[in-house]
């Protein structure tokens, strides 16, 4: 064996192009969206993620198994739409919105990662549209698979859309009720997670603001006697209505509720959950 | 650099040379706002700045792909291997993913950390997190790199260490570092360069071996004897009284004499010390120091 060794590794000028804003918004997107699945951490990470997701395609995936064991029997109202699928998986996603989201930005300000940050090529805007970007992927897996899965699985049991423009439209109308209900949902977790400095507090807050604002809604319509409209500011199932919506149906509730204003609450609750955002981190000291 | 109603720097006119600069100033004195300024992260209230030939405050993104940061917070992901940490800010950087794993594991060899580089850093000393963040400011290759108080909480040996690995980057690799610190001494051993700020104001900026280092005049210790308490007063009086500016009040029976002709002083001192029948323990050159810019700004 050779007593060779490398004594001097050096340190090398780099003469290449560098990737810029896009790569550092890209960079830090994929590594938020590992710390969000708990890749590359220890296993307890994991674990969290991995029951939400699962919990989240357990309604599809029983559809699906019903659906061939004795899909024939699966008619009418037992045969769900597929804009409900968003309304099965609905609990995984708010517990995803209330434990797991806060995790993109409350560790970056408590760690000193932010101030790192603010000093690459990123600043507070295209820093926060990465996490918006980590946040609403990985989040899209959760509210978007299950309804997509269920396409696909009613389209290999032959009971899905006809013809390969209604298929492309249905999946059309789910990326869309998803990308809506992740914006609402990204929106009010990050805007919310933004006030505090402790994840636990970030979970409870944002927990407190979706279930407080729902059920105050509720009450509202149900035991104060306010007209229907007011359902506009249920952010769970306000939000939730935008799926049925863009299918041409409506929900229960909403029924009497035009779609523009089913629209106009959903934006507002994006733009409050923006607002807050964008307001605490324009404050943020960056070094 | 205006807050409100405070003034963090005020009427800055200020050239950064290649070479080691030393940003030096007590807290509050505004290194902190004149990195930020540097980096881009906040615009002046008025004026200019110019830094590596782009404008911070609208090439701001292009300018920090060229810019190595180093903070003065030592809080980073505990779980985070030092590998992954410094990878995954060179790629923010800009270094394309395959490329950043080397220079990561390049720039923490380089650091002294080669053989701890899978460790988390939530287990590493503050030493060895100190050198971490120097490696992440370097392994995107960076034109210039700010440290802000890099030897914070380090100990004496560390310090050292610290420092010449500093020394190092900008003689060896020829990366221009801007070096903010509280500690004269530190910024005297290892700049080239040095802006002294105080409350916001420049104090002094330019080639540390020309803004330091000139005879200016003699320190005097005494042997403190028994039946002569007065001794000292006598030599200072005595000193004073031949036309040479004296500061008496640094402890221990030792004085300082100020001024330029060194004949004149060491004669002045002689006859001092005789006339006062006291002994002296030890006389050597007073040279200018830092810390004496800070005074004269002050005085």
């Amino acid at each position: 064996m050779s007593d060779a060794q490398i004594l001097d590794r050096g340190y090398r000028r780099f003469e290449g192009s560098r990737s810029g804003l896009s790569g550092a918004v890209r960079s830090v997107a994929w590594h938020t969206t590992r710390s969000i699945l708990g890749l590359g951490r220890k296993a307890r990470h994991k674990v969290f993620p991995i029951i939400v997701l699962v919990v989240s395609f357990v309604p599809a995936i029983v559809f699906m198994a019903l659906t061939v064991l004795i899909g024939d029997l699966l008619e009418g109202d037992l045969r769900p739409e597929y804009w409900e699928m968003f309304g099965f998986s609905f609990a995984a996603t708010i517990v995803f919105v209330a434990l797991v989201a806060p995790e993109a930005i409350v560790r970056d300000r408590r760690d000193g990662m932010f101030a790192l940050y603010m000093s690459t090529p990123l600043a507070r805007p295209s820093y926060l549209l990465a996490k918006v970007l980590a946040v609403m992927a990985t989040m899209a897996l959760i509210v978007v698979g299950p309804p997509v899965l269920f396409l696909i699985g009613y389209t290999f049991q032959s009971l899905g859309p006809e013809s390969v423009l209604d298929w492309i439209s249905v999946m059309g109308r789910i990326l869309l009720a998803g990308l809506a209900i992740c914006t609402v949902y990204t929106a009010v977790s990050l805007g919310v997670s933004s006030l505090t400095d402790r994840r636990a507090f970030a979970s409870i807050a944002v927990v407190f603001v979706l279930l407080g604002a729902s059920i105050s809604a509720r009450l509202l319509v149900d035991q104060a006697g306010f007209s229907d409209t007011w359902r506009i500011l249920d952010p769970i199932n306000g939000t939730l209505e935008i799926a049925p919506r863009l299918f041409g149906d409506r929900g229960d509730e909403f029924g009497d509720i035009s779609t523009w204003l089913v629209v106009l609450g959903s934006s507002a609750w994006t733009a409050f959950g923006a607002a807050l955002l964008v307001g605490r981190y324009r404050k943020l000291a960056a070094v | 650099m205006q807050f409100g109603s405070l003034r963090a720097l005020d009427g800055l006119d200020v050239g950064v040379q290649s070479g080691v600069t030393g940003l030096v100033g007590a807290n509050g004195s505004g290194k902190t706002t004149f990195m930020s300024i540097v980096l881009g992260l906040r615009p002046p209230t008025a004026g200019t700045v110019e830094v590596l030939g782009l404008d911070p405050s609208r090439h701001g993104s292009q300018l920090r792909a060229l810019v190595g940061y180093g903070p003065e917070r030592n809080v980073y992901p505990d779980e985070m291997p030092a590998s992954d940490f410094v990878k995954h800010l060179a790629e923010v950087r800009g270094m394309p993913r395959t490329e950043a794993r080397g220079r990561a594991s390049d720039a923490l060899w380089l650091v002294g950390l080669g053989e701890e580089r899978f460790r988390p850093l939530g287990t590493m000393s503050t030493g060895q997190r100190q050198r971490v963040k120097l490696a992440q400011a370097l392994a995107a290759d960076p034109s210039l790199v700010l440290l802000d108080e890099p030897t914070d909480g380090l100990d004496p040996v560390q310090r050292d260490e610290m420092l010449v690995l500093i020394r190092q980057i900008s003689t060896e690799y020829g990366i221009d570092v801007l070096l903010s610190s509280h500690l004269l001494e530190e910024v005297e051993r290892i700049c080239d360069h040095v802006v002294a700020l105080d409350a916001g104001h420049l104090v002094a900026q330019g080639r540390l071996d020309v803004l330091i280092g000139h005879d200016e005049g003699v320190i005097v210790e005494l042997i403190e004897i028994g039946d002569r308490p007065d001794a000292l007063a006598e030599v200072i009086a005595s000193v004073e009284g031949r036309g040479l500016e004296v500061r008496g009040d640094l402890g221990a029976n030792r004085i300082e004499v100020l001024g330029t002709d060194a004949d004149l002083i060491a004669d002045a001192v002689r006859d001092a010390v005789a006339d006062a029948h006291a002994r002296v323990g030890r006389i050597v050159r007073r040279r200018r120091r830092l810390e004496d810019l800070f005074e004269g700004a002050r005085r």
